[in-house]
């Protein structure tokens, strides 16, 4: 009982960073149907930020956090601008050729101004970096802090687009760009806003992972495969199916790895994926692309 | 003969025997009546540095003091560097470039192992005589290349030297944790036949991803083997997780690393949790650590010749395959070719560096030149200490 505890907690942890990812993969993908390929380097690039903010200039990290969002939300506004937008009406290999361009010049960036600075940069925590034990349970309290941050910032996501009128043009857009144009909005700021909110939560991800694990330039496209499985498991369209994709991948994972064997960790996940789009190719939460009328 | 006859004589025999030698110099690539040109490639920007400037750094310095004191049979010498970013082809490219459009006379080079290895094959057909400087993959060395020499560690010696240690320190249960790409089955595979060599089996034989954020699984499988000794086939990042997540699960064994983590200070600060690095052990190619007074006269050159830097582990690689070409320009004697310079290099037996924990001795039949690792820890608060240097074959 008490190995499959740690084993759920510490899938639980590593899935809601994936589902972190996934988030903003989806975000992308809703609005604009279009697979950001840099997503893993924006994630990246707002680590090092946040880092360069609360480690070299010693900002506090909750301002550093908030700091870093912001700058992926401008990373990812500059994404469309450069990147989608002159393209939106060119073919969809067009558009993922410019978002894996993207990606190439941040992770060319960030080497030219973080590469020489250690292989690995280590983060500080932000809690106590002593193990703590909750009941029978050992736990690292920076975990505790990441999963309860990584649940923070879904529920405000969450109320983004339900609550608010930009989220809610957002979801109109992705319904249906050609009805939400004749409904008077403007769906060239709404897919600006998808590339900005989609890198903002990266910028959230990579913030909180950052103390949890270590920084460097080349870490982006790892975790946005894990990200994009996630959201592929989840539906690839669905916002609650990329947390529930991401934390599946997550304790899939850890259960390979505790119960088969650690060789299991890096494929179980996409086995189970394969499985689930045999059976339903939409994912897990996914529109069925059945339309009433 | 008349004197004014003698004296166009001895002037013409001098103007055709400064045209002879010179005629001779210019067949041999990179060397002038006054300077000789040696290439370095490796990793300039990217995280790689670490293995391609820092050791560059550090031939540099030793360039610098051979030419202060004169030069080598009066040639000073250059180094022209060439960025292979870790990355194979660019380092195929920037090996040819170093070759046939710098025309270097010889090369001391090679950081990452994956980009080394690649670049073997241009190597051996330009018969340029190379010193590897920090590359370890096996393959590089084995089989042996007439111009290729290293004075790095190969892969397999520190496989068996890893074994061996954690035997010596009277490990009972020794289990493994390893990275199955290509760096690290470079180094599995050795290990394993180390183990089979020794007639004995690993207790547990768990894998790692090279991005890996999480070992719980791991650590949970190795505490339940009741492992007393883990050998860490892993790069710096997995194994500082490895690491954090151990102490966690206050799973404590002799953990035994190699050099891919070589640096133990700054290991302990990546693994970030206070202690988890008590019983790591890592191997380092060098026998002194930055701070130990021996390497006074390093410090103050690296610190000299590049303000703002620090002496580091990595500079010493430079400086020791730095002081292994000096020596072998220095036996080739002042009509040097390539050929005389690789025979000069098969003949060097236990030559003494300012760095190595042993002496370098090559052969034809064996160019892993170094064969000596030393064993380096860290404890919590405390510098980074030289253990001891053993050998390992």
């Amino acid at each position: 009982m008490v190995l499959l505890t740690y084993l759920l907690l510490s899938g639980l942890t590593t899935g809601s960073l994936y589902a972190l990812i996934a988030l903003g993969i989806v975000v992308v993908n809703k609005a604009t149907g279009v697979i950001n390929f840099a997503h893993g380097e924006l994630f990246m690039f707002c680590g090092f930020v946040a880092w360069m903010l609360h480690v070299q200039m010693g900002v506090p990290y909750l301002p550093s956090l908030l700091l870093a969002v912001a700058f992926g939300f401008l990373l990812g506004v500059m994404t469309d601008l450069i990147a989608f937008r002159p393209l939106k009406n060119a073919n969809i290999i067009s558009l993922v050729l410019a978002t894996i361009g993207v990606a190439f010049v941040l992770r060319g960036t960030a080497r030219v101004i973080w590469g020489g600075k250690g292989d690995y940069l280590p983060f500080p925590p932000i809690t106590s970096p002593e193990p703590a034990m909750i009941g029978e349970i050992m736990v690292i309290p920076q975990q505790l802090a990441v999963l309860a941050g990584a649940i923070v910032i879904m529920v405000v996501f969450a109320a983004f687009f339900r609550l608010t009128r930009a989220g809610k043009m957002m979801q109109a857009t992705a319904d249906n760009a050609k009805a939400a144009t004749l409904a008077g909005i403007r769906v060239d700021r709404i897919y600006m806003l998808a590339f900005g909110t989609g890198a903002a939560i990266a910028g959230a991800a990579a913030v909180l992972m950052a103390p949890l694990t270590l920084l460097y330039p080349d870490m982006g496209f790892a975790f946005f495969i894990k990200g994009f499985a996630a959201a592929v498991l989840g539906g690839l369209t669905s916002l609650p199916g990329a947390v529930l994709g991401g934390i599946a991948i997550g304790i899939i994972e850890a259960l390979a790895g505790g119960y088969l064997h650690s060789s299991f960790i890096e494929v179980s996940a996409f086995i189970v994926i394969m499985f689930v789009l045999v059976v339903r190719p939409t994912g897990l939460l996914g529109a069925t692309g059945l339309r009433r009328v | 003969m008349t004197v004014k006859q003698r004296l166009k004589t001895a002037i013409a025999g001098l103007v055709m025997t400064v045209a002879a030698v010179q005629s001779a110099q210019a067949q041999v690539p990179g060397v002038t009546a006054d300077t000789i040109k040696i290439g370095s490639f490796g990793a300039l920007t990217g995280p790689g540095y670490l293995y391609g400037k820092l050791p560059m750094n550090g031939i540099e310095v030793v360039f610098d003091q051979v030419n202060a004191a004169g030069g080598i049979n009066g040639r000073k010498l250059e180094l022209v560097r060439e960025d292979d970013r870790c990355d194979p082809a660019a380092a195929i490219g920037a090996v040819k470039k170093l070759i046939y459009e710098d025309k270097v006379f010889a090369i001391i080079g090679g950081g990452c192992s994956n980009a080394t290895f690649a670049a073997r094959e241009t190597l051996v057909e330009a018969k340029t005589p190379v010193i590897i400087m920090a590359s370890v993959h096996d393959g590089i060395t084995t089989p042996v290349a007439p111009n290729i020499f290293s004075t790095a560690l190969t892969s397999s010696l520190e496989s068996a030297a890893q074994l061996q240690f954690a035997l010596d320190q009277g490990a009972k249960r020794i289990a493994v944790i390893s990275m199955r790409d290509a760096w690290g089955r470079s180094r599995y595979t050795p290990l394993i036949e180390a183990f089979q060599n020794k007639g004995i089996k690993p207790v547990l034989d768990e894998e790692m991803a090279p991005d890996a954020n999480d070992a719980t699984a791991q650590v949970l499988r190795l505490k339940a083997a009741n492992a007393d000794a883990v050998i860490i086939v892993l790069y710096p990042k997995p194994a500082a997780i490895f690491m954090r997540d151990s102490q966690k699960l206050g799973f404590k064994p002799l953990a035994v690393g190699q050099t891919g983590i070589a640096d133990p200070a700054a290991f302990e600060d990546q693994v970030g949790s206070p202690g988890a690095t008590a019983s790591f052990r890592t191997i380092s190619m060098v026998r002194y650590t930055p701070e130990d007074p021996a390497m006074e006269k390093w410090r103050k050159a690296i610190e000299a010749k590049f303000p703002g830097d620090r002496l580091s582990v990595f500079n010493l690689f430079g400086i020791g395959s730095a002081q292994v070409m000096v020596e072998g320009l220095k036996r080739a004697g002042p009509d040097l070719t390539q050929e005389k310079l690789v025979a000069a290099l098969n003949g060097l037996k236990d030559f003494q560096t300012d760095v190595y924990p042993g002496g370098i001795t090559c052969a034809e039949t064996d160019h892993r030149c170094h064969k000596s690792p030393a064993w380096i820890a860290k404890e919590p608060g405390k510098p980074v200490r030289v253990l001891s240097a053993t050998k390992a074959e």
